[in-house]
């Protein structure tokens, strides 16, 4: 089966982005990170609309990291989003993000999302962190089958 | 429903003379003559007023009247005992047991009617809209009274007749009519005299009242006008014109008097006459009794006094001169108390001199008069006292009324303006609640982005440029993230104290024993090379929050674990203590301790004993324990010295309502 290797990062901090991208890269887990903005990005990405119209929309990242506060559409919004569409109900969605609230983590949960991490402030504890997270989600994941079905190709 | 009346006595003519009396004002009755055929009477029937003669050939009056009080399935029955046995003594013995009123015999038949009456009202009182279409006719021609009676029976209103003034005036008080239509002339006192002394009672003044009259004089409507009367009718016109005279008068007649307590001037009075010589008392009381008053005669001065502490009456007739009791030391009794202080009180003497007088007078009482006059002037006499107490009477109760609404309306408004204030604390207690959410969130997730960013940018720093940063450069490097990284500590521990100060509590049955365990079992696992002995109590049981209490367990055994680090024999106990028959869990340690001196700063955020280099920590975490054992209405303290390790103890009383808050 050929897995895209791709993650999704859904995040508006360009701080956290540059970071994030370089502990995976320390991790040597996965190269091939795309970054998104907002929560609209994140949908247009996925269902190939919008700035990523031209993009195959068969090829889906194998984990989407998600944070919760985010411009134009939350987290939590996107979530919602991708589990009522039948082409991203399977998508694991992790969601990474500073709080550990429990209203946020039961509605993350109860939305349907895979797992909830909160980012640590030590940096060596994220580079172990981003680690484990690449090796579950693209290694030891066996991911949902691919559906070519919902849309005439 | 038609009230119904149990008249018990042995005399036949008794009998008949109040059954029919009472049936005429509309009651049904029943009449016994034993106390045999009464009590099969009031097992199967129920009465809302009995009347009982207390000498019965079978026994004893006042025997029956104490089975009927202590029957609770009549305890709203009227009882008025009936006796021959007017004695005072027989009167108090009557009263305390139980019955409404005692009359004496002989008595008069339109006064038992009109207090049975008066009884039951006070009981039951009519409804406004019950007595306000009611009309009373007082005309001393049958024809008459009936024709006028049907023409208003058809537009509606109800009507009582009378055919004389004094019997109109009775029915007045009993009825309370909307408006009294009465002829001028009239067999005994006539209707100009009708209406002055209906003007003349408080309870029955405002009744519109209209006069009719045979004659033309013009000096007749003059005479009628003058007496108060609203209405100047001929009585050779129609009955039409009367009835539209009478509905006119109830238009144009205003609300009715906010007085409704006051009782009626014409209603039964009783008088208590005070007076050593028999025949002076049998004749005043004849005459009084003509009058329409209940006279209660008693002998001496310690004879009235009994009576009045077990019946009031309307006025008291007192003797200056008496052996025992003197009537000045009896009227000043009377008027020493504050029950009987407001009852008129005329002082009587055979004695002339002006000093009797100023003496009877210097004493309390409300008027004087001489043995010599004429009776007639005793009741008119006793008549304007009586008018003069109703006046008293209304006026406080107006007064009382006043004040009364007035108190209404500022408890109203304070209990409104407590209302409001109450709201309003709510309302803002729950905007800064949830500020405070608001604001703990944005702490969360705004404030620890950037320190992730500093600690970041510095390990890439440190991994990356490492070639390019000597070691100092480095040094200050590690620096920074150390810094970094103990602020977001801080962070954390400061949104746990808040968070355990908003959380629900939810109080179950649980052990603290296995929640300690989990916590020595983690400190355990971080941190393998040392060797802490824990001593650990089974079956802490406690109705208690577990997140919370484990989250107080975290900060207590992370405190002991932390303080026996320098000790060579380390050992941390959890147990529980009886102190004072309450039970106090403790967790000790024998590590650094602390010095008593400052143990008030123990439990207050951000206090710490020690330095960072000896002990790391945020000084949040006692704090947090504290605001826990806060929450489940428990108390937190600690003992120690330094180098002799620490304890602290807490108590969690029992959950109040149901195991939760």
């Amino acid at each position: 089966m050929i897995r895209s290797g791709i993650i999704l990062l859904v995040e508006d901090n360009a701080n956290e982005v540059r970071l994030t991208m370089w502990a995976f890269e320390k991790s040597n887990i996965s190269k091939q990170i795309v970054a998104v903005g907002d929560g609209e990005e994140a949908l247009d990405y996925l269902f190939a609309t919008g700035r990523h119209a031209g993009r195959d929309p068969k090829v889906m990242p194998e984990v989407v990291l998600l944070d919760m506060k985010l411009p134009k559409i939350d987290g939590l919004g996107v979530l919602r989003r991708l589990r009522a569409d039948e082409r991203t109900r399977q998508l694991p969605v992790v969601i990474l993000t500073s709080s550990k609230e429990e209203k946020d983590v039961t509605s993350s949960y109860n939305l349907g999302a895979n797992s909830f991490i909160r980012k640590p402030v030590d940096f060596d504890q994220f580079i172990d962190a981003a680690r484990h997270l690449g090796l579950y989600w693209l290694v030891m994941n066996e991911p949902p089958p691919r559906r070519d079905s919902g849309r005439s190709s | 429903m038609k009230p119904s009346v149990l008249i018990v006595d042995d005399s036949l003519t008794v009998r008949m003379d109040l059954g029919e009396a009472f049936e005429l004002t509309g009651f049904a009755t029943m009449l016994c003559s034993t106390i045999a055929e009464a009590r099969s009477a009031l097992s199967t029937g129920s009465f809302s007023l009995i009347i009982l003669d207390v000498l019965l050939p079978d026994g004893d009056g006042v025997d029956l009247l104490r089975e009927i009080r202590q029957t609770p399935a009549m305890a709203g029955t009227l009882v008025m005992l009936l006796s021959s046995e007017a004695e005072v003594a027989d009167r108090t013995r009557g009263l305390k047991t139980g019955a409404d009123e005692y009359i004496g015999k002989p008595y008069g038949q339109s006064y038992i009617v009109a207090r049975a009456l008066e009884l039951l009202r006070k009981r039951e009182p009519v409804s406004t809209a019950a007595r306000s279409t009611t009309v009373l006719i007082i005309d001393d021609s049958p024809t008459f009274r009936e024709e006028l009676k049907s023409v208003l029976e058809s537009s509606g209103y109800a009507v009582v007749t009378a055919g004389t003034g004094e019997d109109g005036l009775r029915a007045a008080v009993d009825t309370r009519p909307a408006v009294i239509v009465v002829d001028g002339i009239l067999p005994g006192i006539d209707g100009s005299t009708v209406i002055r002394r209906i003007r003349a009672d408080a309870a029955l003044r405002s009744t519109p009242c209209i006069l009719l009259t045979g004659s033309e004089r013009r000096s007749d409507e003059l005479k009628a006008l003058d007496a108060g009367a609203d209405a100047y009718v001929r009585k050779e016109e129609d009955t039409q014109i009367i009835l539209a005279r009478v509905t006119a008068v109830l238009r144009s007649a205003g609300s009715p008097s906010i007085v409704r307590t006051t009782s009626s001037l014409l209603g039964p009075k009783k008088i208590l006459t005070v007076d050593d010589s028999l025949t002076y008392l049998h004749e005043v009381a004849v005459q009084l009794r003509q009058e329409g008053y209940e006279v209660i005669p008693a002998r001496s001065g310690e004879e009235a006094l009994e009576l009045l502490s077990v019946q009031s009456v309307d006025c008291i007739l007192l003797d200056l001169v008496m052996p025992g009791l003197s009537g000045q030391e009896t009227c000043r009794r009377i008027k020493g108390s504050s029950a009987w202080r407001d009852i008129p009180l005329i002082m009587h003497t055979a004695l002339e001199e002006q000093a009797a007088m100023i003496e009877g007078i210097n004493a309390g009482a409300d008027d004087y008069i001489a043995k010599s006059s004429d009776l007639e002037v005793l009741c008119a006499r006793v008549r304007a006292q009586l008018r003069r107490k109703q006046f008293e009477d209304e006026n406080r109760n107006i007064r009382e009324q006043l004040l009364q609404k007035e108190v209404e309306v500022v408890a109203a408004n304070s209990a409104r303006e407590l209302a409001e204030i109450r709201a309003t604390f709510v309302d803002e207690l729950k905007s800064k609640n949830i500020e405070l959410e608001a604001f703990s969130y944005s702490v969360s997730h705004d404030l620890r982005a950037p320190l992730r960013s500093i600690d970041g940018f510095s390990k890439l720093l440190l991994a990356d440029y490492a070639g390019k940063l000597d070691a100092k450069g480095q040094e200050f490097l590690h620096l920074v993230r150390e810094s970094a990284q103990r602020m977001g500590e801080l962070i954390d521990d400061l949104l746990l104290l808040s968070r355990v100060g908003r959380a629900d509590l939810s109080r179950d049955q649980i052990n603290l024993s296995d929640i300690a365990r989990g916590v020595s079992e983690e400190l355990n696992k971080k941190d393998p090379d040392r060797h802490v002995k824990w001593c650990i109590e089974d079956q802490l049981l406690v109705e208690a929050d577990s997140g919370l209490m484990r989250v107080a367990f975290v900060n207590l055994l992370g405190n002991a674990w932390k303080f026996t680090a320098k000790v060579s024999a380390p050992r941390i106990e959890v147990g529980i203590d009886r102190q004072e028959g309450v039970p106090v869990f403790f967790v000790r340690d024998n590590g650094a301790g602390f010095n008593m001196g400052h143990a008030e700063k123990l439990f207050s955020p951000f206090q710490r004993l020690h330095t960072e280099s000896e002990f790391e920590g945020t000084g949040i975490g006692l704090a947090t324990v504290h605001r826990i054992v806060d929450r489940h209405g428990g108390r937190i303290w600690a003992d120690s010295a330094v180098g002799h390790g620490a304890t602290f103890y807490f108590t969690i009383p029992p959950a109040r309502h149901g195991g939760h808050r």
